[in-house]
């Protein structure tokens, strides 16, 4: 689908959209129509349960007095609390509302006053247009034989106001940080067949086209560094294992320490010999979630061309159970020379980070490292699917992480890093056991990280809870939702680009 | 209405059995059977381990993990008798008083089955601090009731019975402990509760565990809850029926609005028709520690005569299945108005509490609720067992409450509450439902469901202590079994916000 802004011009086909705020009040817009159909939106306004409410939506078919197929109203909500997250929300309804009705382009009127909490008319218009874009993400590469009508009719979205071109230059931003977040959806739906270390590092290769260096280390070359974590989880697995790193070198100074961006890739996680129940393995497919995440962000990064130095690295296996596969019971050595007791193959992806975090610091001593992982089923009885969860090793990072979460509508919510937690790690023969059992289930897999962490600033993001949405979302349709790419490129907008 | 009916009380206080350490403070005594001196690392000898000087260089001469670090004990025999070695941290920069407990704490249990009878403690430590070390072995010392087990068994009574603090000023020394030997006595009385069997603590005997409430001039009052509907479903598969206890302790300006404390206290939870697994079962006879802790916390308030208000609601039902159970599906009519279908008869916490605290909330018109609650095994997946969940849509009740926990070693985690969870707790017929089948986030979904019965606008806060009522393992504050969380916390509550 086609985003596009424009004059305040009527349109002479497919549907219009026009805002009304709560209490039944008509933007300047929504009056203009209002007086073409010959008072039509206020009989319909007077008559039924639409008062304006945010996203609420009255659908009136063929208006009269207008070239239009269809005239939408949609609730705006209380023209105060109209901030760029609501106008996000309104622009994926409308786009949800519409996709399928028939149309193919949709026109968006809107108001353009100054003073509208989200930037006034110019960004509530790129917010909607954002909304609407990541609203759109589909995923049917491999649906051969969906019919026409079954797919969306809409090919373009035109979001018509006075100042149209301020708007076009607001979403010129937003829509490369889309690029990103539809990449790593694109990554986190692709079937496990498809997807593999190998593969999914040729993924990230490509961003070599947007600027970015990759680096992609394989078996020989971990093993030569002693990544003895991450290489017990591949050992299963017919396909090999891989590390990929990629530079974007944005700021100014090319030698600044850059900031670090750390993600688990568990292309397939089958559990390995402590192998998982049948039912739901199938999502396993998307345990990659947060090399994901850290793919889609370096596109973002690059595709801005922020200024910032930030280094993304991803470490790829697949966790199968054979008859090479690692045993529970086993000891491994990580890169760090800290020996794990393997108690549980399932428990993988901490082993994996192990290994990536360790080698991240050494190598770029970077000024703040953050992880993505799927990693505990315990952070879904926590937070569910509303809130990831987040660990850190320092205030600072954790509010700001926090703040760039709510500002793009990512939530975190902080949980302990304490030492008391760290005894359930204890192991009878190594250093730390890979498991501490179900209390405090998500901790307990942050504490053995912390292990791996000297004295960078730190922070580890579980996202197993945010990942796969259910059901559909105002921004996210159901599916890959991408979590963590908008959240990153804003901490990174707010708090380490020059 | 709800009919209220007066218990005529005759209070017969009974001495506390846990206050099992006698605590004095003297000046030094010749020749003492045990005596513990100090050591900071390095090790640096506290003026009365100089004394020693020979007997500890000989000690430390071993080879051992004794690094005078704080919570180090090492006991040494010597000639003269034991010489107990105590490891205090290099400064006393940390002002808290939590740091003494825990070095009490650790000295009684290195010693408590020692053969040490008396203890010496010869620490050149202020006055409060000793006053804190001997509450920490007080909380320690504490152990199960003997009066379930037909004869004492000697193996399980501790040798350790007696501590002396030697300190110039006796007298200073002893008020400093008197205001704590309270608090270590509610503690105790909470952990009693939390341990006794479910056939002898039930909703109807549950009064006269409270006679040394009584004995302090706490009145309590039991309510019948007739339009207390969810309470009343909870309790309706049991021979024995729920209520509510009211304890109120008016010790500070007439008429001013409470403080209310809010207890779950199903004295033993099955599950219900929704039975729980065999496994651990009997660890259900503590469902109650919610309402253990609230009555703890009014025995400290009222032993030390606290100037205000408090009004503690213990909500009592026995979840049993039978013929005339709740069934999963039922809908009930809560106090509030709100119907609720309840999906799950296991999730019968939320059901009791809910009902708790809209009446306490109408009736008492206090000016603030806290709640607690074993309420979910989901905060135990979340937190583990150092932490409680703490819920709370006021912050500066949240600052204050997490600002207590921190003074008292009774940790809280502050989790989100928000409208979010609604569509969880939406009923195909009823109001509200009590809880999803989904996999989810239980302990949100179920504070969320609380605050449905909560005015809004009143200063209000859920905790979810399941995963800190019990200890698996011996800690620094007590032993293996209940740990009383809740009673030092809200007694801090209501000594920092409430009296002026």
């Amino acid at each position: 689908m086609k985003i596009s802004f424009a004059k305040a011009d009527l349109p002479g086909e497919g549907a219009l959209v026009v805002g009304v705020f709560e209490g039944r009040v008509l933007t300047s817009c929504a009056e203009r129509i209002d007086q073409l159909t010959d008072g039509q939106l206020q009989r319909a306004l007077a008559s039924g349960r639409f008062t304006g409410k945010r996203d609420q939506t009255l659908l009136l078919p063929a208006p009269s007095g207008l070239a239009v197929q269809r005239l939408l109203l949609v609730g705006f909500g209380k023209q105060e609390k109209l901030d760029s997250l609501a106008a996000e929300a309104l622009g994926g309804t409308i786009l949800a509302q519409l996709q399928n009705a028939g149309d193919q382009q949709i026109t968006v009127l809107l108001d353009d006053h100054e003073d509208a909490p989200c930037g006034g008319g110019a960004g509530l218009a790129a917010s909607m247009a954002l909304g609407a874009s990541l609203r759109a993400y589909r995923f049917d590469k491999y649906r051969t034989k969906e019919k026409d009508e079954d797919k969306p009719s809409v090919r373009k979205m035109v979001f018509a106001l006075d100042r149209h071109a301020k708007a076009k230059s607001r979403f010129s931003l937003l829509e490369k940080v889309v690029a990103g977040v539809t990449l790593t959806r694109d990554l986190a739906s692709e079937p496990a067949n498809v997807i593999y270390p190998e593969s999914l590092a040729a993924y990230a290769k490509a961003l070599d086209e947007d600027g970015i260096q990759v680096e992609v280390l394989g078996e020989k070359q971990m093993r030569k560094l002693g990544m003895g974590a991450l290489l017990g989880v591949g050992q299963g697995s017919e396909r090999e294992s891989r590390l990929v790193v990629m530079r974007w070198s944005g700021a100014k100074d090319a030698a600044a320490a850059p900031v670090a961006f750390v993600g688990k890739g568990v292309t397939f996680d089958s559990g390995g010999i402590s192998i998982k129940p049948a039912a739901g393995m199938e999502d396993m497919k998307w345990d990659m979630g947060g090399a994901a995440v850290v793919i889609g962000l370096m596109k973002a990064l690059a595709q801005r061309k922020a200024k910032v130095n930030a280094v993304g690295v991803i470490g790829l296996v697949e966790n199968m159970p054979s008859g090479t596969a690692q045993r529970p019971g086993d000891v491994v050595t990580s890169m760090s020379g800290q020996t794990i007791e393997v108690i549980n193959t399932d428990a993988e992806g901490r082993l994996v980070l192990a290994d990536a975090l360790w080698y991240t610091q050494e190598r770029f001593k970077p000024k703040a490292m953050v992880d993505l992982a799927t990693l505990t089923g315990a952070i879904i009885i926590s937070l569910g699917d509303h809130y990831a969860g987040l660990f850190a090793n320092d205030d600072l990072l954790a509010e700001q992480l926090t703040k760039a979460g709510k500002a793009v509508g990512e939530q975190l919510w902080r949980l302990p890093l304490d030492d008391p937690y760290d005894k359930q790690i204890k192991s009878d023969i190594a250093d730390m056991k890979n498991v501490g059992g179900r209390e405090g289930g998500s901790i307990t897999a942050a504490m053995f990280l912390k292990r791996f962490v000297k004295d960078s600033k730190w922070a580890h993001l579980d996202i197993a809870g945010v990942t796969w949405a259910k059901k559909d979302g105002p921004v996210t349709p159901k599916g890959a939702t991408g979590f963590g790419v908008r959240l990153l490129d804003r901490l990174v907008a707010d708090a380490y680009e020059d | 209405m709800v009919s209220v009916c007066l218990i005529a009380w005759s209070p017969t206080p009974t001495k506390i059995d846990a206050a099992v350490l006698s605590v004095r403070f003297a000046p030094f005594t010749k020749s003492p059977e045990a005596l513990a001196v100090g050591l900071r690392p390095g090790p640096l000898l506290q003026p009365r381990a100089l004394a020693a000087e020979p007997l500890v260089s000989r000690a430390l001469a071993g080879r051992h993990s004794f690094k005078a670090e704080e919570e180090d004990v090492l006991p040494v025999l010597t000639a003269e008798g034991w010489l107990v070695l105590v490891g205090l941290d290099a400064d006393d920069e940390d002002e808290g008083a939590c740091r003494w407990r825990r070095i009490g704490g650790a000295l009684f249990g290195e010693l408590a089955d020692s053969g040490i009878v008396r203890l010496d403690v010869a620490l050149d430590l202020p006055v409060q601090a000793l006053a804190e070390i001997a509450f920490g072995m007080s909380l320690r010392s504490w152990r199960a009731p003997s009066l379930y087990r037909s004869k004492p068994d000697p193996d399980e009574v501790w040798t350790l019975a007696e501590a002396v603090f030697v300190t110039e000023d006796p007298a200073s020394a002893q008020s400093c402990f008197d205001r704590l030997a309270g608090l270590a006595a509610a503690t105790a009385l909470a952990r009693d509760l939390v341990v006794a069997p479910g056939n002898r603590l039930t909703p109807a005997s549950f009064i006269t565990f409270l006679a040394p409430l009584v004995a302090l001039g706490v009145s309590i009052t039991e309510v019948k809850p007739d339009e207390l509907g969810l309470l009343e479903a909870v309790g309706q598969g049991s021979a024995i029926p729920a209520r509510l206890l009211v304890l109120s302790w008016q010790g500070g300006q007439k008429g001013a609005p409470p403080m209310l404390f809010v207890g779950k206290g199903i004295t033993f939870d099955s599950g219900g028709l929704d039975i729980k697994d065999e496994e651990d079962m009997d660890e259900m006879k503590g469902d109650m520690a919610g309402a253990a802790a609230v009555a703890g916390a009014l025995y400290a308030i009222a032993a030390r005569r606290a100037a205000a208000n408090v009004v503690g609601l213990l909500a009592l039902a026995e979840n049993m299945p039978s013929g005339r159970a709740m069934r999963p599906g039922d809908v009930v009519r809560s106090f509030s108005g709100l119907s609720v279908e309840i999906l799950d008869t296991d999730a019968e916490g939320r059901l009791a509490l809910a009902d708790a605290l809209a009446y306490g909330a109408k009736i008492y018109q206090p000016a603030l609720m806290v709640d607690l609650a074993t309420l979910t095994g989901a905060v135990e997946v979340t937190l583990g067992r150092h932490l409680a969940g703490l819920f709370s849509a006021d912050d500066d009740l949240a600052e204050k409450l997490l600002a207590a926990g921190e003074d008292e070693d009774e940790g809280l985690w502050r989790l989100p509450l928000t409208d979010h969870y609604d569509e969880a707790l939406k009923s195909a017929i009823a109001d509200l439902r009590n809880c999803q089948w989904e996999e989810g986030p239980d302990a949100l979904h179920a504070a969320r469901f609380l605050q449905h019965f909560v005015p809004a606008g009143l200063p209000w806060a859920h905790l979810d202590i399941a995963g800190v009522s019990l200890l698996e393992e011996d800690g620094p504050l007590a032993k293996e079994g209940p740990t009383g969380f809740g009673v030092r916390l809200l007694d801090r509550l209501v000594a920092r916000y409430l009296e002026r």
